[in-house]
């Protein structure tokens, strides 16, 4: 090949190059632009949306009333009073300094569940006095094969459930591990649909629904262990 | 006889999907909303002995969650410490 050819197709390699390097370094430029317009017109909206007035009214009216659930779900996922009560208190400041991203007419009280869930997650569980005692992933794991026993857990009997005291069944509660715990309180204390929840918790509704289920499972195992020290019979029915 | 079928001769002693019917009677004692809900829970509870079993005990382990677990009363330092709070971002 000459020489000559060579070296034009080295330069045209180059200006290629250089045209590819100019156009990433160029779409950088307006990702990064784009996203900073965003956020610069989010921060605008959120400014300009809610007067002091219509702030007072919606914290008093809608995020308020909820304090005894978020209380109960900060105690039941902190297992401490001190904890529970900082977790909560974090979470209404969030809320209020945040108050112009909660849309009204929405729920509130998912929107509260929300935030006090992901500050646990980022603040509280790395500190907490009892940390989660299994990675939420191997549990997830273990659980996710369809071969759970049920045999072990069917033979419960309703009578037996429906004599237990408070106790009972919320050490049965307390004792899962905080995500199958979270599930339940979140669906059964707190009657918050599926789609809630899949919300809450930033996992999928079919997520949910097998999450709840193994959850479900694992409590009647605790529940049945109890009837039994009791000394209901938890055989066949007669 | 077919072995699966109770002495009574109408319901099923064994649920061959288990895991799958009770997910979704577990969705329909939720209150989600399944197409023909009302339908499929009275089939189910009719003539599948797991399925009838399963449906009752959760129905008395969510009431007696709901009823046992949800008493917590927030702490009145708590309630003030927020207010307080909330009026210093003011």
């Amino acid at each position: 090949m000459p020489i000559g050819l060579i070296a034009e197709i080295c330069d045209f390699q180059f200006k290629v190059q250089n045209k590819v390097k100019a156009l990433t370094f160029f779409k950088k430029i307006s990702d990064k632009l784009t996203h900073s317009l965003l956020l610069i017109l989010m921060s605008e909206v959120q400014r300009k949306k809610y007067s002091d007035k219509e702030k007072n009214h919606i914290f008093d009216r809608e995020f308020m009333p909820h304090i005894d659930s978020m209380y109960n779900f900060a105690y039941r996922l902190t297992f401490d009073e001190d904890d529970a009560k900082d977790l909560v208190q974090d979470t209404y400041l969030k809320a209020y300094r945040f108050i112009n991203s909660f849309e009204q007419g929405t729920n509130a009280k998912a929107w509260l569940f929300r935030i006090l869930k992901n500050s646990f997650i980022n603040d509280y569980r790395k500190k907490s006095k009892q940390p989660a005692k299994v990675d939420y992933q191997e549990v997830e794991t273990y659980y996710n094969s369809d071969d759970v026993d049920y045999s072990s857990t069917t033979d419960l009997r309703v009578d037996a459930v429906k004599d237990m005291l408070g106790d009972e069944i919320s050490n049965a509660l307390n004792s899962l591990a905080v995500d199958f715990r979270t599930v339940i309180i979140l669906c059964d204390l707190e009657g918050f649909t599926y789609e809630e929840m899949a919300k809450i918790l930033d996992i999928p509704i079919g997520t949910v629904r097998s999450r709840l289920h193994r959850a479900r499972n694992l409590l009647k195992d605790k529940l049945r262990s109890y009837a039994q020290t009791m000394g209901y019979d938890t055989d066949e029915e007669e | 006889m077919d072995k699966n079928l109770s002495s009574a001769g109408e319901k099923k002693t064994n649920c061959a999907e288990q895991s799958k019917c009770f997910q979704l009677l577990e969705s329909i004692l939720d209150g989600e909303n399944i197409p023909d809900g009302d339908k499929i829970l009275k089939e189910k509870l009719e003539k599948c002995e797991p399925c009838y079993r399963h449906f009752h005990l959760e129905m008395a382990i969510k009431e007696l969650l709901k009823t046992k677990c949800c008493h917590q009363i927030t702490p009145q330092d708590l309630l003030d410490n927020i207010r307080k709070k909330v009026q210093e971002i003011k």
